[in-house]
């Protein structure tokens, strides 16, 4: 009894995107700061998959260690950060609501900052430590956030959730300084790093971004329905029978869990989880079960777009991604702002 | 027209005059041009100063002059006694109040943080502004000499920079045949590379002995892609990554990253870790950070040639 | 069906609803009226849980309180006086929320959504707008949706708060007539709040009035509507207002 009601993303659909994706990964994997001939390309992939043994030269190093486990991360982190900023925006039903502009990656940022600092490990897990303070921070930091956004101003309006995001953005970075300011040279580097930077991913780093967003991913994805009601009113989502706590709570679990394991891996990277969702919405309309799928894939295209630009436009310069996000985001959030503010 | 030409002569005496009473009555007063160009007149040696880069502090250390330092930048960390002297904020931070409660008599200062209003304020407040600003070595040298002078020890500002002549000198005497290539590392991989080229003096120690600074097509310090020092395959590598003993040194970090071991630095173990910026300050141990270089690259190479033999 | 026990609310030192007991039988439509102030909204709200209530509801039996929110959401629905959507979905998207109480995890059975949804669609006389964006729809038309979604949610019980206030005449009576065609079958009642005397009296067969907190009457619409209790409650001689208003109109 599969009732089709057009409101699932459709088989084309999904195979019209993953199509995109894929070129995109293609394309990434192909371009980069170091050109290697196509035919080389496919055939140290080929060879490394199969485990054959590799041409000489700098040509499988560059590929397997170095581009693919970055372009791999980059995917899984776009992927990840625009599912988040899409179910964040029908949460709370605040088109710019997104881990970015929330504080969430600040506070994200702040807890992979005091497990460094601290000195904070898992035993014989590696930067599990930080990881794991960056989800707590993360999660702590959206309880923060929205409860004070509560408190202040219960509808939850566009105005008050920028607000206290900016306000909660600009503490969790001066607490950050104070700490830079007191652990001395050992956290110096890590500015660079908060601009958001995938460069040096491992293949365990891209695992676990990927059992993350299989996991929280996967959660936040099952909850389409709920995000639906939620994103035409709260009220709306209690009388219709959905358990607003409960569904609240674990959305917000979800997103932070996975925005702290790809703040920990990559550095605060702005603005994808805005943007993408906003423009897949222009092609697949606002209902998440078609959004959030798409927002999959339109995140991953964006940011391996992004990642390609910080790669190569000033080569052998390599920009800071979260740079190229930001330029892109910033003027695509004016836009959005202003005809978010229009349509009222 | 008789008129004209005594008139003339009258305003030039006048002219001259204040010069010459001032000549007359101040006998150790003397002018410094500074690292901008700006002209400062001192009527005698410097006694009370403050620094605000890292380089001027420890010129005034080597120049054996501490004891005029009534203040420091916050981020001077050489000698370790530097530290011991009164901190003020300094770069884009710069504190004007708490420079001025120290009362200095000169302040020393590079040109990112100067800015106009700044030194109106603190020249208003009685404090002379001298900027030093090296770039390269020999810019080093005048900035030796110019603290020097200012600080009343010209013979051992001129002993510093004959000796640092002397070193350099024998080591591009002795230099390499610049073939060999070099990857400067500033900042890890795990916090995306950034590396020293053209215009640092690392890349200028580098040319002076011999070697090829591989990313001699960049300007300054910038952040580069892991794929172009794979491609650029460096013989040896320089990281002044600082370690703070816990977990692996720098060295066995950049040994253990996937996809270098093929790198031929990492393959001959030829990564050398400079801990306390001794190539990247216009100060005098530039000489040390640039022996130790040498040292390191000549006792790899004498390995090697050993190494076919056995 | 329904029985609401000693229900208060408070909000600090401020008491907004006092002690409030009635029970409702099927096929009762009963209209909640007051003057402003009076805590009629929050009833509608503190029997659907909205806001933290003291006392006890009871729904065919069950205590309110303890049911699971689908549960409670396939006997009850709610349709509020006005709707902000924050993004484009569709009207029949819209509708189709309704029957999220039916399917609440992704593992039960959609048992006869589409069917549900187009009878409420076509019930509501929104079946050829069923793509439109919500975003663009009037007033009217946007209600019509929401009640089209309490439809399909097919409860037992429609409470509805001031379902008409931003609608012109027009709209009003479509509104009020569609909920009385939708009491019409058997097991079903109607709860409104609404603050137009001449609305409730039509359309309501019982009536609750209530004033600062507390009930003041409960009763037929006759029984409630006697000059003496509303002239007090309103302080002002009701009758002979809506007399003045209504001469205008035999004048003409």
């Amino acid at each position: 009894m599969n009732e089709r009601n057009g409101e699932h993303f459709r088989g084309w659909e999904y195979l019209l995107f993953a199509t995109a994706a894929v070129l995109t990964l293609l394309l990434s994997v192909c371009v980069g700061s170091v050109q290697i001939p196509f035919a080389t390309t496919v055939s140290v992939i080929w060879n490394g998959i199969w485990g054959l043994p590799q041409p000489a030269g700098t040509a499988p190093a560059i590929l397997l260690t170095s581009r693919l486990p970055r372009v791999l991360a980059v995917m899984l982190t776009g992927a990840s950060l625009s599912l988040c900023g899409g179910a964040m925006q029908g949460l709370l039903k605040n088109p710019l609501a997104d881990g970015s502009t929330l504080g969430v990656s600040s506070g994200a940022s702040l807890g992979a900052v005091v497990a460094i600092a601290f000195g904070i490990t898992i035993p014989n897990i590696l930067f599990a430590g930080t990881v794991v303070m960056a989800m707590v921070f993360a999660f702590c930091s959206l309880l923060i956030i929205l409860g004070l956004a509560y408190r202040l101003d219960f509808s939850l309006s566009t105005n008050t959730i920028i607000l206290i995001g900016v306000i909660f953005s600009m503490f969790a970075s001066s607490v950050m300084s104070i700490l830079i300011a007191f652990s001395g040279e050992k956290l110096r580097s890590i500015t660079f790093w908060t601009m958001g930077s995938l460069q040096g991913t491992s293949y365990t780093n891209v695992l676990v971004l990927l059992i993350a967003l299989v996991l929280f991913g996967g959660v936040i994805c099952l909850h389409a329905r709920e995000l639906n009601a939620f994103a035409v009113g709260e009220e709306k989502a209690r009388h219709v029978g959905v358990n607003v706590r409960r569904v609240k709570l674990v959305i917000l679990i979800a997103v932070s869990g996975l925005i702290g394991v790809c703040v920990s891996i990559g550095g605060t990277i702005g603005f994808v989880g805005l943007v993408t969702p906003h423009m897949v919405r222009l092609l697949v309309g606002p209902n998440h079960k078609r959004l959030l799928p798409a927002s999959l894939f339109g995140g991953s295209i964006f940011l391996m777009l992004s990642d390609l630009i910080a790669r190569t436009l000033l080569n052998p310069l390599e920009l800071p991604i979260g740079v190229v996000t930001s330029i892109i985001g910033a003027i695509a959030f004016v836009y959005i702002y202003g005809s978010a503010r229009k349509g009222r | 027209m008789k008129l004209k030409k005594s008139l003339a002569i009258l305003i030039a005496a006048l002219m001259l005059l204040p010069f010459a009473a001032f000549s007359a009555a101040e006998d150790t007063s003397f002018t410094v041009t500074d690292m901008t160009g700006r002209e400062i007149t001192f009527e005698k040696p410097v006694e009370k100063a403050v620094a605000l880069t890292a380089s001027d502090c420890e010129i005034i250390f080597a120049l054996g002059a501490e004891e005029v330092l009534v203040g420091r930048g916050e981020y001077c960390d050489y000698p370790p006694e530097v530290t011991d002297i009164p901190s003020v904020q300094s770069g884009y931070d710069t504190n004007i109040e708490q420079i001025i409660a120290l009362e200095p008599e000169v302040l020393f200062m590079a040109t990112m943080a100067q800015t106009q209003e700044q030194v109106e304020q603190l020249e208003k407040a009685g404090i002379k502004v001298v900027v030093s600003d090296a770039q390269d070595i020999a810019g080093t040298y005048t900035a030796i000499a110019m603290i020097g002078q200012i600080l009343g020890k010209d013979e051992e500002a001129e002993q510093i920079i004959d000796s640092m002549k002397n070193a350099f000198e024998e080591i591009a005497e002795n230099k390499l045949d610049g073939e060999k290539t070099i990857y400067f590392e500033v900042s890890p991989l795990q916090w995306g590379l950034y590396t020293a080229g053209t215009g640092t003096f690392m890349n200028e120690v580098a040319e002076m002995m011999g070697l090829k600074n591989c990313f001699a097509d960049v300007t300054g310090w910038a952040p580069i892609s892991e794929e172009q020092v794979l491609e650029r395959n460096p013989d040896y590598i320089l990281t002044i990554t600082m370690y703070f003993g816990e977990g692996p040194t720098p060295e066995e970090e950049i040994t253990a990253r996937p996809g270098w071991e093929n790198v031929t630095a990492v393959k001959n173990g030829d990564i050398l870790n400079l801990v306390n910026n001794e190539l990247s300050r216009p100060a005098p141990r530039l000489v040390e950070g640039a022996q130790m270089l040498y040292d390191f690259v000549v006792e790899s190479l004498a390995a090697q040639e050993l190494a076919p033999a056995a | 069906m329904l029985k609401v026990e000693n229900l208060s609310v408070s909000y600090g030192e401020l008491t907004i609803l006092q002690g409030v007991s009635f029970d409702l039988q099927p096929g009762e439509w009963l209209m909640i009226v007051g003057p402003n102030g009076a805590g009629k909204s929050t009833l509608i709200n503190a029997i659907t849980g909205g806001v933290p209530a003291r006392g006890r509801v009871i729904f065919e039996g069950k205590d309110a309180r303890t049911m699971k929110a689908h549960e409670l959401a396939r006997g009850i629905g709610v349709l509020a006086q006005s709707h902000y959507v924050g993004y484009s979905f569709s009207v029949e998207e819209v509708v189709r929320l309704g029957r999220y109480a039916y399917a609440p995890t992704i593992f039960s059975r959609h048992g006869g959504e589409e069917q549900a949804v187009h009878a409420a669609l076509e019930q509501t006389g929104l079946y050829e707008l069923r793509h439109q964006n919500v975003l663009t729809l009037s007033g009217g038309e946007l209600q019509r949706t929401f009640l089209a979604q309490t439809f399909a949610q097919d409860p037992k019980l429609l409470l509805l708060d001031e379902p008409t206030n931003h609608l012109d005449l027009v709209y009003q009576k479509q509104v009020f007539e569609l909920i009385q065609n939708w009491l019409k079958q058997e097991g079903r009642a109607v709860i409104s709040v609404v603050h137009d005397l001449s609305l409730a009296r039509v359309y309501g067969t019982r009536a609750l009035l209530l004033d600062r907190g507390k009930v003041v009457a409960d009763g037929t619409m006759e029984q409630v509507f006697s000059d003496e209790i509303l002239d007090r409650v309103y302080r002002m001689d009701v009758r002979a207002w809506m007399n003045r208003m209504l001469a205008q109109w035999k004048e003409a």
